[in-house]
């Protein structure tokens, strides 16, 4: 086990330090008045903010660890006319939150298709794989052979392999299936005389299905090392 | 979502033979075994002069709650001859008579506009003190009006438990829509569901931070970029959090809220990380030739269960919260994993595949002593999430064909589905209380 601290690659908290400071609403918070967040349920808390004394005395706020404070918490919800009055507004407020950089995301998505269109002409083969398993078969390597030889003859383009799942097993599992399919596919076609820096892989799991039928010849379509003609 | 199934025929029989068989010795504490339900009558809500008279749909609303509560049973004060008219008469003598009848708790209000609110009173008259306990009034705008209902449901739980309720917690659940899978958000009974992002590719696997201010999960910004993004639910703002090379998966905030773990292939296979959010320091926590990932923490933070196929199939494993004392928790079948460590810490949610080589959902204790499996059948269930009071799950399941998401009991009993359409739903995560 190592400790690093990559600030490079580590996009780091800004947003999160820039949320404590922004004033944010007290709207996420349901309850009036009687707020603290932790976690833990066993922790005894005031159900109730205000008006005909709350129940058993047992009531305590503990004082555990928490991720910050809200802004305006010491206000806590406003209450309304009157005492014994609890304002109730959404428990949690929700706000859609727009993408990061919606013109790349965009850009992402036309490359995409440019790719997919680049990749019908090239013709190239993908790999199927057996059941839980990332082995290349006979016949997957022989189309990996297939498809170094029209990498070789097409020393400027790249290709990116996407790693893909049928639907039984979990989706974080599945994930790291399609990584070493996508991977056992780079590997083999590197081995086969192709550059790695031509190949990137990606992973799908099962959240990219070509097929969405729950049988096994969608399972086999599904369980695939896709290569697709990349710009990158 | 507007439909609630209640889905007993689907589970019930295969579920009564698993727990009936070789389970019986396993304690199950949906509540303790000992503990009887409180019995308890909602009168109703009058509603005056409003148009759509909500008073029937907001007493439906608090007897679900109540009923889910698993603290309460709900009868049916009819049958003792209370009604909400006699509630307002002060009728003592019905009182007593439903105290002797065996109902403990009446609850009854009333729901009138107060522009441009509604107001939702709510009396709570103890059968056993025979006297009423407390009078609650709830102010909000007609939208929220539900969740008034819920926030009463939780007065009850609190004031006879001491415990929160959870009748006013969300679900995170990611949904397919256009082709894009995306985050949503809707109340634990599946009511009202909200758009958190519109990526337009992949968002997945979505968590709660324990204030529940933020949503941390992985979106795919690219061909080689997979980053973990967290998301101000209130305000939509949002920041990545984790972006190295390869994929960044199943993020899980520590109880604390300091500290991110989550599993990436950075470094060739998938490790365990850990992101400190104050610190910005990151500790790596796993090293080894299989693949580990969905690390779930336990509630006192000092212990992570986690998947890895470091032995050849997937299984859980636990560890100590600085990648330390590695055992193997999980022996039976060669495929376990999605662990999800419950707010008491007594037990571990997690996806077993059988004999019958079907996903369905186990519970083990965390000395590995104890296993029960609690769902059967066909599909594929995935990702469960402990309710923060521990009586409940959440899964996502293909039981039915498409994938949906489910609300269970732990102890396996009282399926109900919380999503409808035909939309792909998919790994749901229960907000803290």
């Amino acid at each position: 086990m190592s400790t690093h601290t990559r600030v490079a690659t580590l996009v780091g908290l800004l947003g999160l330090v820039a949320f404590a400071g922004a004033g944010c609403s007290k709207s996420i918070q349901g309850d009036a008045g009687s707020k603290s967040f932790e976690p833990a349920p066993s922790q005894a808390k005031s159900g109730s903010g205000n008006g005909a004394g709350a129940g058993s005395g047992a009531v305590q706020e503990s004082p555990g660890p928490q991720f910050g404070s809200l802004p305006g918490d010491a206000n806590g919800g406003a209450t309304g006319k009157g005492s014994g009055e609890e304002r109730v507004s959404e428990g949690v407020a929700v706000a859609k939150a727009a993408p990061t950089d919606s013109s790349a995301q965009e850009a992402f998505q036309q490359q995409m298709q440019r790719e997919q269109a680049a990749t019908a002409v090239a013709g190239l083969d993908d790999v199927f794989f057996a059941y839980d398993s990332w082995k290349l078969s006979d016949d997957g390597k022989q189309a990996l052979s297939r498809d170094a030889e029209w990498l070789k003859n097409n020393g400027s383009r790249n290709v990116a392999v996407e790693g893909h799942c049928d639907d039984r097993g979990t989706q974080a599992y599945n994930l790291v299936l399609g990584q070493k399919r996508a991977k056992a596919v780079r590997n083999y076609l590197v081995e086969l005389g192709v550059a790695s820096n031509r190949i990137t892989v990606v992973s799908y799991g099962k959240d990219r299905p070509f097929c969405r039928e729950s049988n096994e010849s969608c399972y086999r379509q599904n369980r695939r090392g896709h290569l697709v003609v990349s710009e990158k | 979502m507007r439909y609630l199934l209640i889905i007993t025929l689907l589970l019930g029989a295969g579920l009564g033979a698993i727990l009936e068989s070789g389970a019986a010795d396993v304690f199950l504490e949906a509540t303790r075994p000992d503990f009887q339900k409180i019995p308890i009558a909602v009168l109703g809500f009058r509603d005056g002069q409003l148009p759509d008279n909500p008073g029937a749909r907001l007493t439906q609303v608090l007897k679900d709650d109540l009923r889910r509560s698993l603290i309460f049973s709900v009868t049916d004060p009819a049958k003792l001859g209370l009604t909400l008219d006699g509630a307002y008469g002060a009728q003592n003598v019905l009182f007593k008579q439903a105290a002797d009848n065996g109902i403990s708790v009446l609850v009854w209000g009333q729901v009138a506009a107060r522009q441009p609110d509604l107001v939702l009173d709510g009396l709570i008259y103890d059968g056993v003190k025979q006297e009423a306990i407390a009078s609650k009034r709830y102010v909000g705008a007609p939208p929220v009006l539900r969740q008034m209902a819920h926030r009463l449901a939780d007065e009850l739980v609190y004031r006879y438990t001491g415990e929160p309720g959870i009748a006013k917690t969300k679900i995170v659940f990611v949904s397919e829509q256009g082709g894009s899978r995306e985050l949503y958000v809707m109340d634990y009974d599946g009511y009202g569901p909200r758009q958190v992002t519109a990526d337009g590719f992949l968002s997945l696997m979505p968590h709660w931070s324990p204030d529940r201010r933020y949503l941390v999960f992985t979106t795919y910004r690219g061909r080689t970029r997979q980053d973990i993004d967290a998301i101000e639910l209130a305000t939509g703002k949002r920041a990545t959090l984790v972006s190295m090379a390869g994929l960044n998966i199943t993020p899980a905030f520590s109880p604390d809220g300091t500290e991110l773990a989550f599993a990436s292939s950075n470094e060739g296979n998938a490790e365990l990380y850990k992101y400190n959010v104050r610190t910005k320091g990151l500790t790596r926590l796993t090293a080894n030739n299989g693949g580990d990932l969905s690390p779930a923490w336990a509630p006192s933070g000092r212990e992570l269960a986690f998947v890895s196929d470091r032995g050849g199939s997937p299984q859980i494993y636990l560890m100590s919260a600085d990648g330390s004392n590695v055992r193997r928790l999980t022996f039976e079948g060669d495929y376990n994993a999605a662990p999800a460590w419950s707010p008491r810490g007594n037990w571990i949610a997690y996806v077993c595949r059988g004999p019958d080589r079907q996903y369905k959902l186990c519970l083990i204790t965390p000395d590995g002593q104890k296993r029960v499996q609690i769902t059967s059948g066909q599909g594929v269930d995935d990702s469960p999430s402990w309710s923060p009071d521990g009586r409940h799950l959440v899964f996502s399941s293909t039981a039915e064909g498409k994938s949906h998401i489910y609300m269970i009991n732990s102890d396996g009993a009282d399926l109900e589905r919380l999503t409808s359409g035909g939309a792909h739903h998919s790994a749901p995560s229960w907000s803290p209380a």
